[in-house]
């Protein structure tokens, strides 16, 4: 609630923290220091949460290949792991589990503990409406739709201090996401380019309105309008510092050409430039698999390699910031057991996530999947939840940003967290 | 005693009578009467109608707070109360959009869902499965096609003709009051094009639900929301069964339903979602009426659930639904017999009904009440003395301020419980209390994006033909119309809407519209000040000031801005830059239209020309700077 008028309390130290950017001698950066005040652009730990929309079928992302109901359920869709005439086997995790091939980016890092996967993970909540079942999961309250905020504003509002810059929470995204909704400071904007005066074409006119515009804000007598108009301008500022446009990834990643990729991307940058980045959020689309949804190959195959292509040239594009991100991946639930008559799985129960990090305690397959016979599945047909989607959010909150009141990041929830993290 | 008093009501004499017996009543001013305290607060005429158009409409244009002077803020206030101003050259503009007029049957037959056409055309044969997979362009042709043949539309096309229509009234409109209503009220009632189930009845909502009651009586604006199917669909209530409902013959249709396929799909369909579903009924209470600390329980919740099993949609996709098939067989008179209830999309399946006794907030219904105790408990609901403070708190919220005072709120919900909900009536108490003329409600409000756009579509006549263009600026502000995804409507608090990447945008807004760089969005700059080009920099300034914000204090705004004129350097330099604007990145937005359809193709030499032409035509690019940062100003995010 408070946070906003944090940044006002800020406001000389945030002036400090781009001077720093900027160059300012050591001497005043420790001066600083001494003060005991923390830097509001110092380094912080950054969770960056991507949401597959659409329900991803995680019978086929990590497929319980040994289980022989799924073999018999899925005659077009199953993949198996021998290696078969049109396409590559899975990859074995343990013996188990088998990630889908298009995933193999993924492999290493489940090998180096770094990837954590929750399989059987969704609501308590059977709704199998996409909106209802997304709705649900990103306010945290699966039986509430009155839940004004969304779980990662409530969580911005439990990091322990006011949020100090404006980019605290950013959404890559055009309007504001679900998640995002509420009264802790957040930003969504598709293109970090936009984040500044433009007028097309005319760079001088929109310098010139640039400054007419700071002064008039500078002068306001509305303090919303003023403390805001004065936050604008430092981070347009900040973010002028680096040539976004021609932003060059680090340590060779390259990020796939797609809309998650180009997300990624600038939520790298924006890590990099030690905006003060804690919540991130990113969009993955076309998960909703009715139709066609393709083996080793195809939809399925195209839309994990785009997920787990750009999530790896993320990781690798942070270099040695990899210690402060964590990303976690969640859609809204899975899908059918059963392929339908057209090639495809319809609206299920349980999915599957991925966490990948340097604090998770990777190289896992985490909760509860039963064997897939009629009698195991829920309603008759799906893959039963059996990892409520709070106990491992919450988990991931509390181990990577310190968040630890359950109670005001998941109200109404009472159940015991699945520690995906180590220590 | 209330039903009596109305009653004697009807004849004059006794109207008479008990107006000035009310008048006598303390605190308690004749609520049909208006008349305006503003010279108290301190405020000229033209203060006062600056301060009224801020509230009612979506901004004034050019002269109107001028024209409202002279006719009298109270004569106006009274027309708009009636909503009758003639739109000839508004509807003129929404002809051409043909899916506006269309009922909801007519919707869904026409602009089917796009995977629904997808599973139909794959059904016919008519789109080859494998295609989806192989060659993406080929079925996406073969499914166009198929539509086009069948003369079925994208739902897309749907929508943007709904929310092109809603850019133009709000734009355009002589019914300002009854447009901004409808916006409350939308809001207030929210649903949302994000759940797809609801999507497609959103433009009815508005048009049959929500704008012919925004001026009436709330009871009606609660039931008529609670029926429509936008509603019963975004809130579920339209599978919400209690637990005596229809299992064995759900059972029997399902099976029937499935037999003709399970020779070639095995499907495993999820069990038939019967059961109870609280959405709606906490949401009623919560959002719609009493407000959360309304005073009821999660008892209340799950017994108005109850009371509201049954409640749903009337069967309307002609493509294989098997209830729309029993329904039609079935007659009227039939289905009335065995307690259906038809109305419009509405029905009430009283196989679906809770038919037990139920209690919500101490209001007993008895055993087997049907369709009409739901009539009953939203009335109850209506009229509670909680939701008429959390109403007419809302009310205020939007037209007074942020934080309206008690005392205000007070005498708004007297009226609000007095005369039925009568919203005209609350809104003339309101507008007839010294509050919402005060200091702490002039100039206090946030506009919110939408709010900012369409006033300044307004304050400066501009012509929009691409409405779609303005919707994705107020998108990239921050209010995606339409699309807010939770009940709650968007927060109506300045704090929601000013923030760092949308205040950026605003100011982004400003200079795009007034250089004329919006896509289909015409402005001239030099009629609305009627030809007259300003002497100097300094002048259009002051006179663009005035005319975009009348009856405003803009000493500070013109002192702030007032150095930058003073730079010719950089004022040349400005219009240097401006005019070799490269056309590719300028948007045609300037460009008459009838130029610009003959000649798509060509490129940057003739539109270098027409800029060049332009500025001397008198939009030039000092002027529209100007213009654009007196829009992106922070006096004008305010009314």
């Amino acid at each position: 609630m408070v946070s906003r008028r944090g940044f006002l309390k800020a406001g000389g130290l945030a002036l400090l923290g781009v001077g720093l950017l900027g160059g300012i001698p050591g001497f005043l950066a420790e001066a600083a220091a001494s003060e005991k005040i923390a830097s509001p652009y110092k380094k912080k730990k950054t969770l960056v949460c991507i949401f597959q929309r659409g329900a991803m079928d995680g019978l086929m992302a990590v497929i319980p290949f040994t289980d022989d109901y799924l073999k018999a359920a899925r005659p077009n869709l199953f993949i198996s792991a021998a290696k078969s005439g049109n396409g590559n086997p899975l990859i074995d995790l343990d013996g188990r589990f088998g990630l889908h091939p298009a995933m193999k980016a993924f492999e290493p890092m489940f090998r180096e503990k770094r990837l954590g996967i929750v399989h059987g993970i969704g609501s308590p909540n059977n709704t199998r409406s996409h909106f209802d079942a997304q709705d649900y999961m990103e306010s945290g309250t699966p039986f509430n739709k009155g839940t004004a905020s969304g779980w990662l504003n409530r969580a911005v509002g439990l990091l322990g201090h006011d949020a100090l810059t404006p980019f605290t929470a950013v959404s890559l995204t055009s309007a504001m996401p679900r998640s995002f909704y509420g009264d802790n400071p957040s930003v969504a904007m598709s293109n970090l380019q936009d984040f500044t005066i433009q007028m097309r074409g005319n760079p001088t006119g929109a310098n010139m309105a640039a400054k007419s515009f700071e002064d008039l804000y500078d002068q306001t007598a509305s303090g919303l309008l003023k403390q805001t108009g004065k936050e604008s301008f430092e981070a347009m500022k900040m973010l002028q510092k680096t040539d976004i446009k021609n932003y060059s990834p680090a340590n060779g990643a390259v990020y796939p050409n797609s809309a998650l990729g180009n997300s990624l991307k600038q939520i790298a940058q924006l890590i990099k430039m030690d905006v003060g980045l804690e919540v991130a959020f990113a969009e993955s689309n076309g998960w909703d698999t009715h139709f066609n949804q393709g083996a080793e190959n195809g939809i399925f195959a195209n839309n994990v390699a785009d997920l787990s292509n750009s999530i790896m040239a993320l990781w690798t594009d942070l270099g040695a910031y990899q210690d402060d991100v964590t990303v976690m991946t969640m859609t809204e639930f899975g899908r059918t057991v059963h392929q339908n008559g057209t090639g495809g799985t319809d609206h299920g129960r349980a999915s599957c996530n991925f966490i990948l990090g340097n604090d998770v305690g990777g190289g896992l397959v985490y909760g509860d999947v039963k064997p897939l016979a009629i009698e195991n599945l829920e309603d008759g047909r799906d893959l039963a939840v059996t990892t409520d989607f709070r106990s491992v959010f919450s988990s991931v909150a509390d181990k990577h940003l310190g968040i630890n009141n359950d109670h005001v990041l998941f109200p109404d929830w009472n159940g015991e967290r699945v520690n995906v993290m180590r220590g | 005693m209330k039903k009596a008093v109305k009653y004697w009501c009807v004849t004059g004499l006794l109207l008479c009578m008990f107006t000035v017996f009310t008048a006598f009543l303390p605190g308690y001013p004749n609520p049909g009467k208006l008349k305006f305290p503003y010279r108290k607060a301190g405020l000229t005429p033209q203060q006062a109608a600056a301060h009224l158009l801020s509230r009612f409409t979506y901004g004034a244009t050019p002269g109107e707070v001028d024209e409202v002077v002279k006719e009298g803020p109270e004569k106006w206030f009274a027309q708009q109360l009636e909503a009758q101003m003639p739109d000839d050259s508004l509807n003129e503009l929404l002809n051409k959009y043909d899916a506006l007029k269309l009922s909801n049957t007519q919707i869904v037959a026409q602009f089917p869902k796009n995977a629904q056409v997808l599973r139909i055309a794959v059904k016919d044969g008519v789109v080859n499965r494998d295609s989806v997979r192989t060659n993406p362009k080929a079925y996406r042709a073969q499914l166009q096609n198929y539509m086009q043949q069948n003369g079925l539309k994208p739902e897309q096309e749907l929508l943007q003709q709904f929310i092109n229509q809603k850019i133009l009234r709000a734009a355009y409109s002589n019914n300002q009051l009854q447009e901004v209503m409808t916006s409350f009220w939308f809001n207030h009632f929210n649903v949302s094009i994000v759940k797809n189930d609801c999507a497609q009845f959103i433009p009815d909502y508005e048009r049959d639900v929500i704008r012919p009651n925004a001026l009436g009586k709330f009871n009606d604006l609660l039931l008529a929301t609670a029926k429509s199917p936008a509603m019963l669909y975004y809130l579920d209530n339209f599978n919400s069964s209690g637990n005596n409902a229809e299992k064995p013959q759900a059972q029997k249709q399902q099976i029937k339903s499935d037999t003709g396929r399970m020779a070639t799909m095995p499907k495993f369909k999820a069990k038939k979602a019967l059961g109870l579903n609280e959405n709606y009924a906490r949401e009623v209470m919560e959002l719609h009426t009493l407000g959360v600390d309304g005073g009821y329980t999660q008892q209340d919740v799950t017994q108005a659930a109850k009371v509201l099993t049954g409640w749903t949609v009337y069967p309307m996709d002609n493509n294989g639904e098997a209830g729309q098939k029993l329904m039609n067989r079935v007659s009227a008179d039939k289905l009335q017999n065995s307690g259906f209830v038809h109305e419009g999309d509405f029905l009430f399946n009283p196989n679906r009904h809770d038919t037990g006794e139920k209690t919500v907030l101490g209001h007993h219904f008895a055993a087997g009440g049907g369709y009409e105790e739901g009539v009953q408990l939203l009335n109850m609901l209506a009229h509670q003395q909680a939701t008429a403070k959390f109403i007419s708190r809302k009310i205020a919220v939007r037209f007074v301020n942020d934080t309206p005072p008690q005392t205000l709120i007070d005498k708004m919900a007297r009226t609000f419980m007095n005369e039925d909900g009568d919203i005209k009536k609350v809104l003339i108490t309101m507008v007839n209390s010294p509050e919402f003329w005060s200091a702490a409600a002039v100039r206090e409000k946030t506009k919110s994006p939408f709010e900012l756009a369409i006033g300044a579509i307004r304050a400066l006549h501009a012509d929009v033909n691409q409405p779609n263009q303005v919707f994705n600026w107020v998108n990239k502000m921050g209010e995606k119309m339409y699309y807010y995804q939770a009940p709650t409507g968007f927060p109506d608090k300045g704090q929601y809407w000013i923030n760092t990447g949308a205040l950026l945008n605003r100011m982004n807004f400003g200079l795009a519209l007034a250089s004329g760089r919006i896509p289909g969005v015409k402005i001239d700059l030099a009629a609305l000040n009627n030809h007259h080009e300003p002497e100097s920099a300094q002048a259009a300034l002051d006179t663009y000031s005035k005319l975009i914000m009348p009856g405003r204090p803009l000493d500070a705004t013109i002192k702030r801005l007032t150095p930058m004129l003073n730079d010719p350097k950089l004022m040349d330099k400005v219009d240097l830059a401006s005019a070799k604007t490269p056309a590719a990145t300028a948007a045609p937005a300037n460009v008459n239209n009838q130029l610009m359809d003959g000649q798509a193709g060509i490129k940057n030499k003739q539109k270098n020309n027409f800029m060049a032409q332009q500025t001397i035509a008198g939009n030039n690019s000092m002027l529209a700077q100007v213009v654009g940062v007196i829009i992106g100003s922070p006096e004008y995010q305010r009314r």
